[in-house]
């Protein structure tokens, strides 16, 4: 990787640690997702983010 | 002999360079960015950004080189007037925010990703928000965070913030800084509400932390071998996302949001000078107006069209952003909604004052309106008619220009709290001042109204 800028230390660790922070996040979400689905008879349609463009 | 003219501002990133040569813009690509410069081409996400309007088009030439190191030159298409973070309404920067976050996502999609999100690199372009920089993308590297998170955060995240939640103005600190406004400043003027928006209070307050406590460490100390894997990345991009998208600023309460709704004037007047507007448009048949003191842009709307590009520079970030949002719902190419203290116009800003150029280096525009404005340069600014004609004059070669006289309720209402200084605020005095540096084409008093619209070329 070639860094012309300087993506500054603080900035690399704070999204490590919210990459951290996410990841248990979403680990929570998901098993939520599967009791949550237990009980529920309707699949939720999955998002395509394909053209989630900022004009909305 | 040709002559090559390197861009003020290209020079941070080794990729290449923008060179002028004989008017004409080029960009060369380095052999450092080769591989890069053909992923960006062959996977598909060039042919997908400029479909989606989100990317400037270009071709490859074949011409010698500007330096050596020279893998390829480029012929961008070019944008009809670049302007910057600090001219733009609130919408016109979330925009541009959204923009970048939204090639980003994309730029994943293709294996790559924003090796850089400066607000500099967007411009708008038939009517959109575009990136400009081709040389923005690097290969993406399994494991790495984003390099060009802080600069985002600095560029976008700050001045958005501070503005929705502070106060509009504060996005005119992106005239100080450069490279953005600084995080810590930031978190400190963002009012302490912020710190429960979960978005807010890490992007930007504890983003500000981490860079205080790891400012003298090394990288690699900082990381201590972690990685970030795709998904949290998008993730991250996702959490600017809705960050961005939960910033809010509706134009209301500022003195011109509904200007014309309490003007002085009659409708008739009103469709009279629409209809001069129109009239002398067509006869000089401009490419470039600049429409000073454009309020929401009637004017500016009614000179625009195929073949002309016109600016709406306005001092009110409502009027500007109300103008953004009609150009945005009406899909309009041709008209640029801008703010302008135009009595402290934007300067060259930059290293050498060579990166960002100032309003006036911008032009000359083909033709000026000065529509209900004259009263407040001369009257409100205590310009001299003569100061005003000159600095007209070298902003353009044609000039539609309203004269307001000093009985209108307009000017009286100016003059309530001050001294009338303006002996020679007359339409004689004007005429002389003006004749100066323009010739007079053609005057004509506006229907049920005591003002004058005047067409001026200028002379010499």
């Amino acid at each position: 990787m070639f860094l012309y800028l300087d993506p500054g230390s603080g900035s690399f660790l704070l999204q490590l640690l919210i990459a951290g922070l996410a990841g248990i996040g979403i680990a929570i979400g998901a098993s939520w997702a599967k009791v949550k689905r237990l009980f529920s008879k309707k699949k939720g349609e999955p998002k395509s983010d394909e053209e989630t463009d900022d004009d909305e | 002999m040709t002559t090559n003219s390197a861009h003020g501002a290209s020079f941070r990133d080794p990729s290449g360079f923008l060179f002028t040569r004989d008017g004409v813009l080029y960009r060369q690509v380095n052999q450092v960015y080769a591989a890069d410069y053909d992923r960006l081409m062959t996977s598909g996400l060039y042919a997908k950004l400029v479909e989606a309007g989100r990317l400037i088009p270009h071709e490859e030439v074949d011409l010698a080189p500007a330096a050596p190191g020279a893998y390829k030159i480029l012929r961008p298409e070019r944008v009809p007037f670049i302007s910057y973070p600090y001219e733009w309404s609130f919408g016109q920067l979330r925009d541009a925010a959204l923009a970048t976050l939204s090639i980003q996502k994309r730029a994943l999609k293709f294996g790559m990703s924003l090796k850089d999100a400066s607000a500099y690199n967007i411009q708008f372009y038939k009517g959109k928000a575009a990136l400009i920089d081709t040389l923005s993308f690097e290969t993406y590297k399994p494991g790495e965070p984003w390099v060009a998170y802080r600069q985002f955060c600095q560029h976008f995240l700050a001045p958005l913030a501070l503005m929705a939640t502070r106060d509009v103005r504060l996005g005119q600190l992106l005239r100080i800084y450069i490279d953005g406004i600084p995080l810590d400043l930031v978190s400190r003027l963002l009012p302490g509400r912020t710190r429960w928006n979960l978005g807010l209070s890490a992007h930007i307050h504890l983003h500000a932390r981490a860079q205080k406590k790891y400012a003298e460490a090394p990288l690699a100390e900082a990381r201590r071998g972690r990685t970030m894997s795709q998904e949290a990345l998008l993730g991250l991009v996702e959490s600017l996302q809705s960050t961005v998208r939960k910033l809010e600023w509706n134009p209301a309460g500022t003195e011109w949001g509904e200007y014309y709704d309490h003007t002085n004037y009659t409708d008739a007047a009103f469709e009279h000078k629409k209809e001069l507007v129109a009239e002398w448009v067509g006869r000089v048949k401009p490419r470039l107006v600049w429409d000073l003191g454009a309020n929401t842009g009637v004017f500016a709307r009614q000179a625009s069209g195929p073949g002309t590009y016109a600016v709406a520079w306005d001092i009110d970030p409502a009027a500007v952003e109300q103008n953004w949002r009609r150009v945005r719902q009406e899909k309009e190419q041709n008209i640029l909604p801008l703010v302008l203290d135009l009595t402290n116009p934007s300067p060259a800003i930059g290293w050498d004052n060579r990166e960002r150029e100032s309003f006036g280096q911008r032009g000359p525009a083909d033709l000026i309106l000065a529509l209900a404005l004259i009263h407040h340069l001369a009257i409100s600014n205590n310009l001299p008619f003569e100061r005003i004609a000159e600095s007209l004059a070298g902003w353009g070669e044609w000039l539609v220009i309203e004269f307001v006289p000093k009985n209108d309720s307009q000017i009286q209402k100016l003059l309530r709290s001050r001294a009338d200084i303006f002996p020679n605020y007359t339409r004689e005095g004007f005429e002389a001042a003006f004749g100066r540096f323009f010739k007079i084409v053609e005057s004509r008093p506006v229907r049920e109204s005591e003002r004058w619209l005047y067409l001026l070329q200028k002379s010499v």
